[in-house]
């Protein structure tokens, strides 16, 4: 796994897509914080455009990245090494990369412009994101078998959890209004990713509001660290599954 | 008549304090040396109660430490502690009755149930004193500083944690209340109902229970002090409550559940003020009349403002809006284009708190700005129509 | 000695069967030509024994040791694929050597001979997205016998190649036959295998309709070259 981690991340190093990547979110973050003036204000603005930026370009980098090394994947499935392992090398590999532009692009302007708790929990929910995204887009990758399907699909379940989602709870929030759903909202968001990290930014950057929700249901959850260590604990687990299915898939998988 | 005489009681030592203060003369002057352990000492003719460095009175708990009931007393630098804890009696560190020009000085008061307790006093000074309670259950706790029908009274750089109100004024006019600290208490920072004519200047309230209420007074001035840290449910920086006439200037909110609540108030100003990363910034009801709102900078909150109906006769104009995104064609630094302060989703929490959780989604993002762009739910009345394009100075 | 062993190999893609079973033994020492229409199954027999693809019935052994999810196996197996995509920011280098790493062998025991014989040891400094399809076909072949297999597949080897470069890769596959290999090729072009092969393995629909030495289909059709004989071959629909 190590290897084909090593040269992977070598070979992704030079990749022009992540390195874009990097210089994309560098201009955005340091433009964000020049122009605003105002660092909190920047930093606000990037907590809106990053969770929907970051999952979009992972996901679809790592589709596109799956489909365009698929016959370099066989010719590793040849060699005298197990297929868990070449897939581990290469998810750690596309994470690695993606995670360092990230560093770069988003973690540098942070640490320059406003060192702190709130960039810190931004950064570790985008790096998160970063994990996520990798996973599903391996996933996904692996399953359909043709890369313009591929690259759809992607693009569905990017557009599904940044918008459509939350929109669909928003309905149901109020057709249902009449009834005791409160206990219900904050599981339901916890089923997308991209709004895991978002509350976990959230109840941060929003605990003084937080702090005066009057209901029991969440009192505990919104007032406190445990929230935001509940919120990113579970994009964990949203990183873990579709990894997991990805190596069932990978292992049984006809290459 | 002879002049002024200087005592000295010294703790542990000689007649104690309760004896020299009985054969001591109007005037006079008496020097306290180490803990005196006397409870229920009246001051009851003017005298001047002096502590060296680490003097002080431990009233063991038996009910008041000093109590002054004479005019023209001074208490300076002294250690006041040991007031007996009990709801029937208010029982304070120093208490003043019925007294006109008196000055607590640079005392301590440590863990006592009521601190400082001022009582139809007149032309008194408290300044520089510093109050710490003890952390216990409400019941058991009194004011820091809690003054009950008086008049000119100035209370000048004290500090006071850990008690239930800080500062506490009922019938209190023409005062002036500068430069204090109070933090960490209970309930309110300040707290106080029925006084007129009172000035707040350059105080710091922070990390109090409740924040600061201020309830059925009018001409309030408020200048330049600070609100922070005032988190929860009932929480606010600054509670408005029917207050007439009152201006609020160049202060500061800083991260508070409500920044400020104007609650049934009339002729209010609130000019030049800061609210900086705050829930709700500005909470003005729907029983507020004419009240301006100018000038002021709202930044960083979660929410600039909230109603709970419609809004007439108020102003609210000119003021910094981090979130404007209009332009200014004509270059004179204010945008062409009103501010609607009242987002989408500030409504919609007001109806359904708990979708709080949705808070900085690009959906709800996006259904602010088009009910900015058209205004379909907030109230018409709700905007500025002058809003600055830059943050003023400072 | 049998190297490489097929029994009653299946392979079914939904309900469609690419093929079905499948019996055959390759032995030390031999060159095999597996042949046949495009679709026909050949890829997918070839894949089997990669272990590239799992087969749905039957079992294929490689020296005796079953294909199965140990990966030990292939430790003997060189493959030369049709490939156009490499880790494009790799040198050409930097894949020999991670190849060499991933099948956790020495510098020194290694066997270059095609790198020199292809012209390669003068682009090592190339990066992999500036190769032709000719210098990736070179890549492959060097990667395939680099690692001294015993038995080596080859997929199409020839395509893309110069001539003279063809000639060098089968000469190497002539040599590892002298040795005791066994090689496996799929190719379309008869003439340039009729003289290496030493059988014909054809494949039809899935299923594997004769393997024989050259010569006896040349005897048996009465043709001088394969070309020729294949077609007699098919129309007396011939077994094994």
């Amino acid at each position: 796994m190590t290897k084909v981690y090593k040269y992977t991340l070598v070979d992704l190093a030079r990749n022009r897509f992540v390195l874009a990547f990097a210089v994309l979110m560098l201009v955005l973050a340091e433009g964000l914080f020049r122009i605003e003036g105002d660092a909190m204000k920047a930093m606000l603005s990037l907590v809106q455009v990053t969770l929907a930026l970051v999952p979009l370009v992972t996901l679809v980098f790592t589709i596109v990245y799956s489909y365009d090394t698929q016959e370099f994947t066989q010719l590793l499935a040849v060699q005298p090494i197990r297929r868990s392992a070449i897939l581990a090398g290469r998810l750690a590999a596309i994470a690695t990369a993606v995670l360092m532009a990230l560093a770069f692009g988003l973690g540098l302007p942070l640490l320059v412009h406003l060192p702190g708790m709130v960039s810190l929990l931004l950064f570790a929910a985008n790096a998160l994101l970063v994990l996520v995204f990798v996973a599903l887009g391996t996933l996904l990758a692996l399953t359909q078998r043709d890369k313009a399907r591929g690259v759809g699909i992607g693009l569905v379940t990017w557009f599904l959890f940044v918008l459509v989602y939350d929109a669909l709870l928003m309905a149901l929030m109020f057709a249902l209004s009449d009834r005791p759903i409160e206990p219900w909202v904050v599981p339901l968001a916890a089923l997308n990713p991209i709004d895991l990290a978002r509350i976990a930014v959230m109840l941060r950057v929003d605990l003084a509001a937080m702090m005066g929700y009057s209901g029991a249901v969440y009192q505990r959850f919104f007032g406190s660290a445990q929230g935001i260590l509940l919120a990113l604990g579970l994009m964990v687990l949203w990183a873990a599954w579709p990894a997991l299915v990805a190596f069932r898939v990978f292992r049984r998988k006809d290459l | 008549m002879l002049s002024a005489r200087t005592w000295s009681v010294v703790a542990g030592k000689g007649e104690g304090l309760v004896a020299t203060i009985a054969r001591a003369q109007a005037r006079d002057t008496i020097v306290i040396e180490g803990m005196v352990r006397e409870g229920n000492v009246t001051v009851d003719k003017p005298l001047v109660l002096i502590g060296r460095p680490g003097a002080g009175i431990d009233g063991e708990r038996k009910g008041e430490v000093l109590t002054v009931t004479s005019g023209d007393v001074v208490v300076q630098g002294l250690v006041i502690r040991g007031t007996r804890i009990s709801n029937l009696d208010d029982n304070a560190g120093i208490k003043v009755k019925e007294a006109r020009r008196i000055a607590l000085l640079n005392n301590r008061l440590e863990g006592c149930f009521f601190a400082i307790y001022l009582s139809g006093v007149s032309d008194a000074r408290v300044e520089g004193n510093t109050i710490v309670g003890e952390n216990l259950r409400e019941e058991q706790m009194g004011n820091g500083i809690h003054l009950w029908k008086c008049k000119e009274v100035r209370v000048l750089r004290n500090t006071v944690e850990r008690h239930r109100d800080g500062i506490y004024f009922e019938f209190v006019t023409d005062s002036r209340i500068e430069g204090n600290l109070s933090r960490g208490n209970m309930r309110y920072g300040l707290h106080f109902m029925f006084s007129h004519r009172d000035a707040y200047a350059d105080n710091h309230f922070e990390d109090n229970g409740a924040g600061v209420a201020v309830m059925f007074s009018h001409h309030i001035d408020m200048q330049r002090n600070r609100f922070i840290r005032n988190r929860g449910g009932s929480a606010y920086g600054l509670l408005l409550k029917e207050i007439n006439d009152g201006e609020i200037r160049d202060n500061v909110f800083t991260d508070n559940t409500t920044a400020l609540l104007v609650d049934g108030c009339n002729r209010i100003k609130a000019m030049g003020n800061t609210f900086l990363l705050n829930g709700w910034a500005l909470r003005l009801y729907a029983n507020s009349m004419t009240c301006t709102f100018e000038a002021n900078v709202f930044q960083g909150n979660t929410f600039d403002m909230s109603t709970n109906g419609e809004l007439l006769l108020n102003t609210i104009v000119g003021n910094y809006w981090d979130r404007y995104t209009g332009y200014d064609l004509d270059r004179d630094g204010r945008g062409d284009v009103p501010y609607r302060p009242l987002g989408f989703f500030a409504l919609l929490v007001e109806r359904v708190p708990f979708a709080m959780v949705f808070s900085r989604s690009l959906f709800v993002a996006l259904l602010d700005r088009a009910e900015r762009i058209i205004p379909t739910l907030s109230p018409e009345a709700m905007r500025d129509d002058r809003p600055l394009m830059r943050r003023p100075h400072g | 000695m049998d190297s490489v062993v097929f029994e009653g190999i299946g392979k079914r893609y939904r309900s469609l069967w690419a093929l079905r079973g499948v019996d055959a033994a390759f032995r030390q020492g031999e060159v095999v030509m597996v042949i046949g229409p495009n679709g026909s199954g050949k890829t997918t027999l070839i894949k089997c024994l990669l272990g590239l693809v799992r087969p749905s019935e039957g079992t294929v052994r490689v020296n005796g040791q079953l294909v199965g999810s140990d990966p030990a196996y292939r430790q003997r197996i060189g493959y030369m694929p049709q490939i156009s995509q490499f880790p494009p920011a790799l040198t050409i280098g930097q894949l020999l050597e991670m190849m060499r790493d991933i099948r956790g062998l020495d510098a020194e025991t290694v066997d270059d001979t095609l790198v020199g014989a292809l012209g390669l040891d003068r682009q090592l400094e190339k990066r992999l997205s500036t190769l032709s399809g000719g210098t990736c076909q070179k890549v492959s072949a060097v990667l395939a016998f680099r690692s001294r297999p015993s038995i080596l597949v080859m997929d199409e080897p020839t395509a893309g190649l110069d001539p003279l470069s063809a000639r060098t890769v089968l000469d190497q596959a002539a040599a590892l036959r002298s040795n005791g290999g066994t090689v496996l090729i799929t190719s379309h072009l008869l003439e340039e295998v009729e003289t290496l092969a030493d059988r014909v393995a054809y494949i039809e629909d899935g299923r594997l309709r004769f393997l024989l030495p050259v010569k006896e289909i040349l005897q048996r059709s009465g043709a001088t070259r394969l070309a020729q004989a294949l077609p007699v071959m098919l129309s007396n629909s011939a077994t094994p």
